[in-house]
């Protein structure tokens, strides 16, 4: 069995069916990519899945440690604390007028405020919270550090370069332990060196760390560089999907992303 | 600004002053005699234009930055601990004070309303300086603890330090009830909501005669003593009054002063409970909620539990305030919590700077202070008040102070 696994799924806003009956699977440990022109239906999708938007039709099941989740009836932060889905988004979403350091803090809320025990022993200053909060820090520190940015970690997220608020969001994400880690366009705005360096990162997160990595991208260097799979959408269906070499050959994709030749014809 | 613009805008400004003017001040109907007359102030309507002109030609030739650039204050780079230095110099000032010449009765107890509103403040400051949860109606919450305390101390004639944790568990309770229905609020619907719930308190209050005394109000709330030992020149028989038991003369300013290091002890409560929690993960998700809630839910933090425990709290200390108000004054009605209050307290954490500890307190001295210091103006302080604050904001838009302290940093963490 796959570790998320998405059947059926269909939304539609008044008459417009914005994503119509897909499915797909992430598994540990591989890339997942979701492409397709503008207005397929794929952040719509990633929506779907972190309980942004309630799917009418379809199942979304997250497997892990033995257990089952059904997404579409989660709320959204539910999703992201105990089925353990994390995103990043298409227009970066930090938090700006907090330091580095403290964006990715926030993200191991959960766990260091039940170590807080709801902020009392936080108050008392035990140690069993101080020991804690050091672990949180560690773990943030070395994010900080894979993503090249210890020299900023006291340094406001928003007044980050753009490259670089885009990693930190990455950071922060993983910062949250996910098991599945969604990314939208993290290449979006980058120039070709930093693009690179961003697939290297994303390459590195699925060896190191074991988890599934689902991806929306439009910069196909990077798709077709570091995904295993690949699902494309177009008017909000699955027209193929497979590796990158199928894909790329597939007469559907050639025709949604260029255009069909009737024209000529 | 080249001379031409700087003119035009100058005589721009000068023709909307004179449309205002004209019909404002210009004309004065004067009660006389033989009935009503109109008289005619067009010398006053030609100063006050003339002064707007070169007012604003003045501004526009010293700007000259090109627009938008805006009058800012600009303050000098200062060492990262001045606010420190700075916070702990006025702590001591404030403990001395009462000991220092100046310290009659008026300075006294004018400083006392001072701390109750910097108290005010740093409470509302949890919900909207750090949550971003802006709350027109924190009144409320004053009048909760204030109402509590005096019901408790007149009808079961608990003490002071009774009833302080239980107005504040109170105010807490109506924080949450507040919070449940405006949770998916943001903005300005969370502030008509909030609004409304203030005056809802209030007027409640007004007309429940039979609970609250209606606009009579609760008279005769038991005056706080010091650890059961009263502040009184005629104790019952077999009491030994605070002056009996310290071998001092009988002076009210004893009491006052007593009351004066009490609300400064609570402020002070509210302000190192408030920095502490700012350093624990639910003050960092106070303030993340207040920068991206989207983003907060993304990442697993249910926003219901960080806005209740941010109303919750920022009432709570609404209510300590309002028990030490009604112990303080001895009497309380509902016109103590009207909308007015509730705009005075926003503003000071506005003026001050949203989420700052220290510009509260020099808010509320200002917007406390100024407007009894500009009692001798009579009926023009509130022109001058109104005035002050809005070359404050031109000048410091982010309010007094604007600069965010960092809840932990990588160096002195690891």
């Amino acid at each position: 069995m796959s570790l998320l696994t998405v059947e059926h799924l269909t939304i539609r806003f008044g008459g417009l069916v914005a994503v119509d009956d897909v499915g797909f699977s992430a598994e540990d440990g591989r890339i997942t990519a979701i492409i397709g022109p503008n207005g397929a239906g794929k952040t719509t999708v990633f929506n779907c899945l972190t309980g942004f938007y309630k799917p009418d039709v379809g199942r979304m099941t997250m497997r892990r440690d033995g257990r089952e989740y059904l997404l579409e009836r989660m709320d959204g932060f539910r999703i992201a604390r105990e089925a353990g889905l994390a995103r990043t988004f298409q227009n970066i979403r930090l938090f700006p007028r907090m330091t580095a350091l403290e964006n990715l803090l926030v993200a191991q809320h959960n766990e260091l405020h039940r170590a807080s025990f709801h902020s009392l022993a936080g108050l008392l200053g035990l140690a069993r919270y101080r020991s804690a909060e050091k672990m949180a820090v560690e773990r943030a520190a070395a994010w900080l550090d894979r993503v090249g940015l210890t020299h900023a970690a006291d340094d406001e997220a928003g007044s980050l370069p753009y490259g670089d608020q885009r990693r930190l969001e990455i950071a922060r994400a993983m910062c949250a332990g996910p098991r599945v880690l969604c990314l939208d366009e993290p290449a979006a705005g980058l120039n070709p060196k930093e693009s690179a360096d961003l697939a290297a990162l994303i390459r590195d997160i699925k060896a190191r760390e074991k988890i599934a990595v689902l991806l929306i991208e439009h910069d196909m260097s990077v798709v077709m560089e570091i995904s295993d799979h690949i699902v494309v959408l177009d008017h909000g269906a699955k027209i193929a999907e497979g590796t990158p070499d199928h894909v790329r050959a597939d007469p559907a994709v050639i025709a949604a992303y260029l255009g069909t030749a009737e024209d000529a014809a | 600004m080249p001379f031409a613009q700087a003119l035009r805008e100058a005589g721009m400004a000068a023709f909307v002053a004179a449309m205002l003017a004209v019909p404002l001040v210009g004309f004065r109907l004067a009660d006389t005699s033989t009935g009503l007359r109109i008289d005619t102030r067009f010398d006053w309507v030609a100063f006050g234009v003339g002064g707007v002109f070169l007012g604003r030609l003045l501004l526009g030739l010293l700007r000259g930055r090109g627009p938008g650039s805006g009058l800012r204050l600009d303050l000098p780079k200062l060492p990262s601990n001045a606010g420190t230095l700075f916070g702990a110099g006025l702590a001591i000032f404030a403990i001395v004070m009462p000991f220092t010449p100046m310290a009659d009765r008026y300075v006294v107890e004018l400083a006392i309303t001072v701390l109750i509103y910097v108290m005010l403040g740093w409470g509302l400051n949890i919900v909207v300086g750090l949550a971003g949860l802006l709350d027109l109606g924190y009144v409320a919450f004053y009048a909760v603890g204030a109402y509590s305390y005096a019901l408790f101390a007149i009808h079961f004639g608990w003490s002071f330090w009774i009833c302080l944790p239980i107005a504040g568990a109170l105010a807490a309770l109506f924080g949450v009830l507040l919070g449940f229905p405006v949770l998916r609020l943001r903005g300005d619907y969370l502030a008509i909501v909030t609004l409304g719930f203030g005056e809802m308190i209030r007027i409640v209050l007004l007309n429940w005669k039979e609970f609250s005394g209606g606009s009579a109000g609760l008279t005769s709330i038991p005056r706080p003593s010091f650890f059961g030992i009263q502040f009184t020149n005629n104790p019952d028989p077999g009491v030994i009054p605070f002056h009996e038991y310290f071998g001092l003369d009988f002076s009210p300013m004893q009491r006052i002063t007593f009351l004066y290091y009490l609300i400064f002890a609570l402020a002070l409560a509210t302000n190192f409970f408030t920095l502490r929690l700012r350093k624990l993960p639910i003050g960092r998700a106070w303030e993340a909620l207040r920068e991206d809630e989207i983003a907060c839910r993304a990442l697993g933090i249910n926003p219901t539990n960080v806005k209740l425990s941010a109303f919750a709290l920022g009432a709570m200390f609404g209510g300590f305030a309002g028990a030490f108000f009604a112990t303080r004054q001895g009497f309380i009605s509902p016109e103590s919590f009207t909308f007015i209050e509730s705009a005075v307290i926003l503003a000071i954490v506005v003026l001050g700077g949203m989420g700052s500890q220290l510009g509260v307190v020099i808010a509320a001295g200002f917007l406390i202070l100024v407007p009894e210091l500009l009692r001798e103006f009579s009926q023009y302080r509130m022109i001058l008040f109104g005035l002050a604050m809005v070359l404050i904001m031109l000048w410091r838009p982010q309010g007094l102070v604007a600069h965010r302290d960092p809840s932990i940093r990588l160096g002195a963490a690891r």
